[in-house]
């Protein structure tokens, strides 16, 4: 992780926007990246996320603020002469190449000999672990070779950033757990920079030191994946995240401790890492992670619970989430361990209680 | 199965029957079914055959190239420099002179080329010329452009369409300039739709007698002009026939050769 505040930033974004007519795709987009770093940009479809990885590329030209590359504005500089190499959703590989002749192209544009192109070529896809197939034409690969192919192209003229743009989104899940590693390993190998645009938040969270939130053009949060997930700052990035419940209530009771009335009760809260204060009367929302809840059959002793209906539940291995309805029909989710569920019985219609602490509550005032 | 059918009755029969007329012979003005080569080697020992044979072939290629180069530019930027809705009229406009004789289009080229024709009286206004377009090669790749140019604007622009605007990004972004970019990556992608308009272009050009006959003068004749000359001159229609079965196999040669480089993989 770079320190964010004395280093000099590889990239910034200094007040940039991008509109397609009088849409704003990316709105005084403020961003910096460093040297190093893993950075994702993540957002449902539409948020500006890819646009500003193009703007990043070259692709877009900004219609306001600048793009800076080693504290030199590049708005004006052509894709070519960048120097900042992008894998595609689709790889855009060349059909007609082999896949040497692939790795080379970037080489053989900047008039490197053939020899040197050949050796670099072959040594990017030993690397990469396909340099059997070096001679094979790109329709004959499969989907996560085409893939190392595609980062070998990037990755052969040894740039300082790499960009990445939903790379694995055609894969199957298990080969896109093995890109994974192989992309956090090779950014770590090579201690360069790479920007990934997602929308998946476990690939997000799985490779990236810093999470960049993004909705309708604006960033909505920046941060560690633990802080996106923890302490989102805003009920976008609460929502986005997936797997919170969000309460909208008022403050009932000031203090260290506060009572927050919503529409399925009124429950303590003590945010412990918070410094937004919420005066009494103020509205928030309260943010109950599914992950920190406690179930049980019977009435817990716990200040802060709530009578769920069991409705279904999905199982994704070791952990188990559980929908439910509240006595006023809201949803509400929990995530347990498998067995721990399995050990309560529970079936469709069961009742259930659910708890939580009051220091495990995370507020976002309203207005955010 | 009526596909088949049709394909025989239309296609393969009389192609059958024109080669097994060049074996027939010409006795007193008439033709009298037989096996004999001697149309065969009548034809293939004349020295005026083969110059014909090998004019028609370099005039079908350069009209090939001529076309092929002059379409690019306009196929390219109707692909990737105007609106779709400027493109959609673009194509309505390269098929519109289909609608009309192709006989009719080459006659009023006359109009244009000929010595007193309105080019010449615009040179001559500029104090130029007069310059000898008509009768003589100018006049003929001038019809073969009228027959093939729409035709291969048309399949070079299908196939630039479908070029996968993210390899040109990518080829930008990999460090390759946007006049490079069109020969390393456009050019390859859009290969099979500007070979198959060139295989056209040759194909109409190899065979085509009104643009040689009224824009050509028909002197020096090419391989069409020689088949009505040959069926004229003594009802020599069995000859006529061996020079029709030799262009239709330099044609289908060539046509595979062409084909075969478009659909290979590797440049």
């Amino acid at each position: 992780m770079p320190n964010t505040s004395e280093a000099r930033p590889l990239v910034s974004f200094e007040g940039v926007t991008k509109h397609y007519g009088t849409v704003a795709a990316v709105h005084a987009m403020d961003l910096d990246i460093y040297a190093g770093e893993f950075l994702a940009l993540m957002g449902p479809s539409g948020c500006g996320k890819t646009t500003s990885l193009r703007m990043l590329a070259g692709l877009e030209e900004p219609t306001e603020g600048e793009i800076r590359l080693d504290g030199k504005r590049i708005n004006e500089i052509d894709s070519a002469d960048r120097d900042t190499p992008m894998v595609w959703q689709s790889l855009a590989l060349f059909p007609f190449l082999s896949v040497r002749q692939n790795v080379e192209f970037g080489l053989k544009m900047r008039k490197i000999p053939s020899g040197d192109r050949q050796q670099r070529a072959m040594e990017w896809l030993e690397r990469l672990e396909i340099a059997d197939l070096a001679e094979r034409d790109i329709s004959q690969l499969s989907g996560g070779q085409r893939q190392r192919v595609a980062l070998a192209r990037s990755l052969v003229t040894e740039p300082r950033i790499l960009l990445l743009d939903e790379p694995l989104s055609a894969l199957d899940a298990n080969l896109v757990v093995k890109m994974q590693g192989v992309l956090s390993r090779l950014q770590k190998e090579l201690g360069i920079t790479f920007v990934y645009v997602t929308h998946s938040q476990s690939e997000a969270f799985a490779m990236s030191d810093r999470v960049v939130i993004m909705s309708q053009g604006r960033i909505e949060q920046i941060g560690s994946p633990k802080t996106i997930y923890r302490n989102p700052t805003s009920r976008f990035v609460a929502d986005f995240v997936g797997s919170n419940n969000i309460f909208c209530g008022t403050v009932s009771k000031e203090g260290a401790t506060l009572q927050v009335n919503t529409s399925v009760g009124c429950f303590s809260c003590s945010p412990d890492n918070d410094e937004n204060s919420f005066p009494m009367g103020s509205t928030l929302n309260m943010v109950i992670s599914s992950d920190l809840v406690q179930i049980s059959l019977t009435t817990p002793e716990a200040a802060n619970q709530v009578r769920c209906r069991f409705i279904s539940e999905e199982f994704v291995g070791s952990i188990v989430t559980v929908f439910a309805e509240l006595e006023n029909g809201a949803d509400f989710k929990v995530q347990v361990r498998q067995r721990d569920l399995a050990d309560l019985g529970l079936k469709a219609g069961a009742v259930f209680y659910a708890s939580w602490k009051a220091t495990d509550v995370h507020l976002i005032s309203e207005s955010a | 199965m009526p596909i088949v059918i049709w394909q025989l009755v239309f296609f393969v029969f009389p192609l059958i029957f024109l080669v097994v007329m060049s074996f027939w012979l010409v006795i007193n003005y008439r033709m009298v079914p037989g096996w004999d080569t001697v149309n065969w080697t009548k034809m293939y020992s004349k020295g005026y055959f083969w110059d014909t044979y090998w004019r028609t072939l370099a005039y079908a290629m350069i009209a090939t190239i001529t076309t092929t180069i002059l379409a690019f530019p306009c196929s390219f930027a109707l692909a990737f420099k105007v609106s779709a809705t400027l493109r959609r009229w673009a194509l309505f406009f390269l098929i519109v002179p289909f609608f009309t004789s192709y006989l009719v289009r080459i006659y009023s080229w006359q109009i244009f080329l000929n010595d007193n024709g309105i080019f010449n009286r615009m040179f001559d206004y500029l104090g130029l010329g007069p310059f000898h377009l008509l009768n003589n090669f100018f006049g003929t790749l001038v019809g073969y452009l009228t027959l093939c140019l729409p035709l291969a604007v048309v399949l070079q622009l299908i196939s630039l369409a479908n070029v996968d605007r993210n390899l040109i990004e990518a080829a930008h972004n990999l460090g390759c300039g946007r006049l490079k970019t069109v020969f390393l990556v456009i050019v390859p992608m859009a290969k099979i739709g500007i070979i198959l308009g060139a295989v056209f272009t040759f194909i109409l050009s190899f065979g085509d007698f009104v643009s040689p006959y009224y824009l050509g003068g028909s002197k020096p004749p090419t391989l069409s002009i020689l088949i009505i000359d040959t069926t004229k001159s003594g009802q020599q229609w069995p000859r006529a026939a061996v020079v029709a079965v030799t262009m239709i196999i330099t044609l289908l040669t060539i046509m595979f050769a062409s084909v075969s480089a478009a659909y290979r993989k590797k440049p």
